[in-house]
């Protein structure tokens, strides 16, 4: 029986060529930015894609928008399959699919006022025909977002609002056309922690009242604790660890995702515990290390770790991790 | 009450365009060129009015008006034909000013379009549009200008066309330049997200951030367009049936004006030129700075500090073991500026540093963290001000010192790592050169070799390979760059260092990296460190102590297990319960409603009580005193007396 999910990527991969390949040299190297990712997505369900900077993570989102060209794999989107969307469809699916960026200084026009900010994407996919329908939408997404009431808001600049604010005005642009999928790319990473909040637990709501699937893309698991269903552990462009959220936390099986557990921060000096810490930084992604992608950083590697590239164990339903050391749950 | 607390306080008028006209009105340099260059806009209209004789008639003139000086009835005397230099000027300004308009028009037109297109699409079409300008470039404009000019028949429309043509290839640079800063900003990839065209991109994203480039180049293209003009006509290439300036002067030097000793009619057209030049140019140049006000401010400088008020509650945790490295007491810095209300910033801050210690600072943006610690150090920005308090540092008052003293101090004594690594390196020289530079600046004579030691060491310290030593910042990592900045920081064998967000950019497994090294280093060294964050889970693992500070005041100060076990002011317990914990992730996450006060406009009492979950009606009115709860537990909050 196969069951039809909302979203399915399919053995999605997306290199870029690194650099101008040289006169002399035909050989042309890659950055694997997304290597050989699959992962299904509910309806209405959550799921956080975690990561440090250069796994792969914002390529991953970039790709499903359709504004990278995947390099090999499928992306099945409500029954459709939009790997190779052309312009008209691709136009469509932003209807569908919209994101939510990480700064939300850089990523509003300075001289648009919040009411051009919110309802141009009403003017490019010419909904609503009179100006009033327009603005009766931008209102109500502004207000889902928070912003209330809205009417104080919109003849603003984003030079005028906090940094808290600016990021409801984001989602209420990306809101305004209804979307059916969020992809959220960093969204409270540049925000102060009691605004932090705030703002996932808008997220949270939104995703109840509107039933909006959302994909989380972080680098901090901290974060994404409160309203995800699933987590998927991403390094060097690929999943190492997927499963409930429940599950990864309390029983996580790849020792990165154990790494990044334990550097979580603990408001308690009681709590100090031991953390695991890896030395270095992701190596770069065109020279993959053989074997397993991890073994370089990993404290428990051994020598098979250097030789075979590990394949998903299940270690319950739904909780898979790409490790040899994995122990599966009897 | 939410509404209420969101609302902000001013209201909705401001506009772009009265920000600017208010920007623009007190830059006199700007004005003045407004005002010059409406004057002449205004002869040049109403020419018919002004002129004092028909200038296109020769009747009524006799041999004896050639060349005569000025007087009452000729204003600036006469030219060689005997008419009135006054009433040439003023029509030769309507042509001297429409040729220079329309053909900088066609100037910014073609340059603009261009610019932006080829920016915009980049690859085949950038660089045949490039190439383009780069040839016309390299072709001298006056002698092409003339080949064409007197190819062409000399009419008004053709110098036009041709001056206009030739004059675009800075803007069309200029333009692609900013076009492709402006293209790769975040909010142009989210307009392509929600799925906007190319045309709609350019239009409502692209546009108006090119448009003020636009608006300055365009005035000093009209500039040169004028003095292109003049020299043509002043080469005799110009329609003889429309008298400007450039021409005024061509027919007065050719006709023996200058034997004759008629300066006027040389002069007049000149200053013409001059005066219109001129104010295109004050205009450019004030337009420039209005349009980007970074070019305004000057940072760094000392600031200064003003009369001491008697100390007040001073409080110290006393039966340390540690002696005391560092003092604050009441320090209050303001941003003073003229027009407005002082921005109180800090206000009575005091915390003690002990040898050793780590310090949190703790608060969102915006609270006067940074204001506090440059205030330290005295590096404020030239608002800044110290209105109170003092710093004792080692038992000297910072705030007292002269500028010697203080350069002894900063760096040797006390140093910094800013926030933000990559913008706080020099990008074009490396690392290992930089340290040494820090070094060289502050401990003077230590022979050459001995220096490299020095940095290899420090990079040792932070971990760094002796071989990155020779890397530039950009061949370095997120993370190794931050290791490089702590080094520099190191570099004079600090008793103080204070951390500004130094992990705030980072990913979670880079920021427990450098975490890890600051403890490692403050144990190894000795080191006392003042670790600035907005987020209270970084410091819990490693700090000794904890300031929370909020709007500009000190809200709790304490010990690290008081502070996170038993806070009592309710902003601490607020930030407290809006961590995320993972053990309890089916909670959901307490937020703090509203957002920080604006420091320039401050609650009346409490300044966290719009805010605050448990403000009482006292809060909203009374400022509430500093409570010592404990020996070593501050907060002030009214709740905290009963």
């Amino acid at each position: 029986m196969t069951q039809e999910f909302f979203l399915e990527v399919q053995n999605l991969k997306k290199y870029f060529v690194a650099g101008n390949p040289s006169l002399f040299s035909r050989v042309v190297k890659h950055v694997h930015a997304v290597d050989d990712v699959s992962l299904e997505l509910e309806r209405g369900e959550v799921i956080a894609l975690v990561g440090e900077s250069g796994c792969g993570k914002s390529t991953l989102a970039l790709t499903l928008m359709g504004l990278e060209k995947s390099t090999d794999g499928k992306i099945i989107f409500e029954g459709i399959d939009i790997t190779h969307a052309d312009d008209k469809a691709q136009k469509l699916l932003r209807q569908r699919i919209q994101m939510v960026f990480q700064d939300p200084y850089e990523s509003l026009n300075p001289t648009q006022t919040i009411e051009e900010i919110v309802g141009e994407p009403l003017v490019v996919h010419k909904i609503g025909v009179t100006a009033d329908e327009r603005r009766a939408r931008v209102v109500q997404a502004l207000e889902d977002a928070g912003l209330k009431p809205a009417d104080i808001y919109m003849r603003r600049y984003p030079h005028e609002l906090s940094g808290g604010q600016r990021q409801r005005v984001v989602i209420a642009g990306a809101l305004v056309l209804e979307p059916h999928l969020l992809l959220a790319d960093e969204p409270v990473s540049m925000l102060d922690v009691s605004i932090r909040a705030e703002i996932l637990n808008l997220l949270a709501d939104l995703r109840i009242s509107r039933q909006i699937s959302i994909i989380f893309i972080t680098h901090d698991l901290g974060t994404v604790g409160y309203f995800a269903d699933r987590v998927a552990v991403m390094y060097l462009g690929r999943i190492v660890e997927i499963g409930k959220m429940r599950d990864v936390l309390e029983n996580p099986q790849h020792p990165y995702t154990r790494a990044l557990l334990s550097v979580i921060p603990v408001p308690n000096p009681r709590l100090r515990r031991e953390r695991v810490i890896l030395q270095g930084e992701t190596p770069n992604p065109i020279d993959l290390p053989r074997g397993c992608r991890f073994h370089p950083r990993c404290p428990i590697a051994t020598e098979e770790c250097q030789l075979t590239d590990p394949p998903y164990i299940e270690i319950s339903p739904k909780h898979q991790a790409a490790c040899l050391k994995t122990q599966k749950v009897s | 009450m939410e509404a209420k607390i969101v609302e902000p306080k001013a209201p909705t008028t401001s506009s772009l365009f009265l920000d600017f006209w208010k920007t623009f009105s007190s830059n006199r340099v700007a004005v003045v060129g407004l005002v010059m260059l409406i004057v002449i806009i205004l002869v040049a209209i109403f020419a018919e009015q002004l002129a004092r004789y028909d200038i296109t008639t020769s009747a009524d003139i006799t041999s004896k008006d050639i060349y005569q000086p000025p007087s009452e009835e000729h204003w600036f005397g006469t030219d060689d034909a005997g008419k009135d230099v006054y009433s040439n000027f003023v029509f030769g300004a309507r042509v001297s000013l429409t040729v220079g308009f329309f053909a900088a028009f066609i100037s910014i037109f073609v340059g603009g379009l261009m610019g932006i297109v080829a920016g915009f699409y980049g690859g085949r079409v950038e660089n045949f549009l490039m190439r383009l300008t780069d040839i016309m470039l390299v072709i001298p404009d006056l002698p092409l200008l003339i080949v064409i000019v007197a190819m062409t028949r000399p009419s008004l429309m053709n110098i036009i066309f041709v001056i206009g043509l030739l004059g675009w290839t800075t803007t069309s640079r200029i333009v692609r330049s900013q076009t492709l800063a402006v293209k790769s900003r975040k909010f142009v990839l989210r307009a392509r997200a929600i799925g906007a065209g190319n045309m709609h991109i350019i239009r409502h994203h692209i546009l108006p951030l090119v448009l003020p480039l636009l608006v300055v180049n365009a005035i000093l293209v009209i500039s040169l367009a004028i003095l292109n003009e003049s020299t043509l006509a002043f080469l005799g290439l110009s329609d003889p049936t429309r008298l400007s300036w450039g021409q005024m002067l061509n027919f007065a030097f050719g006709r023996g004006a200058m034997s004759a000793g008629a300066w006027w009619a040389l002069v007049v057209p000149g200053l013409g030129i001059v005066w219109v030049v001129l104010a295109l140019t004050l205009l450019g140049h004030g337009l420039e700075q209005v349009l980007n006000p970074r070019l305004e401010f000057h940072h760094l400088m000392p600031g200064r500090p003003v009369v001491q008020r008697e100390a007040g509650n001073v409080h110290s945790f006393a039966e340390e073991i540690h002696p005391v490295l560092l003092e604050v007491q009441d320090l209050s810095i303001h941003y003073v500026t003229e027009d407005q209300p002082p921005a109180r910033a800090v206000e009575n801050v005091s915390f003690t540093l002990h040898e050793g210690e780590l310090l949190g600072l703790v608060g969102e943006s915006g609270c006067g963290k940074t204001t506090l610690m440059l205030g330290l150090l005295r590096l404020l920005p030239a608002a800044g001000q110290i209105v109170g308090g003092q710093v004792d540092f080692m038992g000297k008052d910072i705030t007292a010192m002269s500028e010697q003293e203080l350069l002894d101090v900063r760096w040797n004594g006390i140093s910094i790592i800013f926030q933000g690594a990559m913008n706080a390196l020099n990008p074009v020289r490396t690392v290992g050169d930089q340290i040494k530079e820090a070094i060289v600046k502050h401990v003077a004579l230590l022979p050459g070799d001995k220096v490299d030691e020095r940095v290899v060491e420090l990079l040792d310290l932070v971990g760094i390979a002796a071989d990155h030593k020779d890397h530039y910042p950009h061949q370095y990592s997120g993370g190794m760059r931050q290791r490089a900045m702590i080094a520099m920081a190191l570099a004079c064998n600090p008793q103080v260092v204070i951390a500004d967000e130094p992990t705030t950019a980072l990913d979670v497994m880079i920021q427990a990296q450098i975490l890890e090294l600051l403890d490692e280093l403050r144990k190894k060294l000795g080191l006392s460190i003042i670790f600035v964050t907005h987020d209270l889970g970084v410091v819990a693992e490693m700090c000794d102590s904890v300031l929370v500070m909020y709007g500009g005041v000190m809200a709790e100060y304490s010990d690290v297990d008081t502070i996170y076990n038993s806070a009592q002011h309710p902003y601490t317990q607020e930030l407290l319960k809006a961590f995320p914990d993972l053990s309890k992730p089916e909670k959901r996450l307490a937020s703090i409603p509203g957002y920080p006060p604006r420091l320039d406009n401050l609650p009346t009492g409490c300044r966290f009580a719009p805010r605050c979950p448990r403000a009482i009606e006292r809060c909203h009115t009374e400022v509430p005193d500093l409570h010592i709860l404990d020996k070593n537990h501050v907060a002030s909050c009214h709740l905290v007396e009963a």
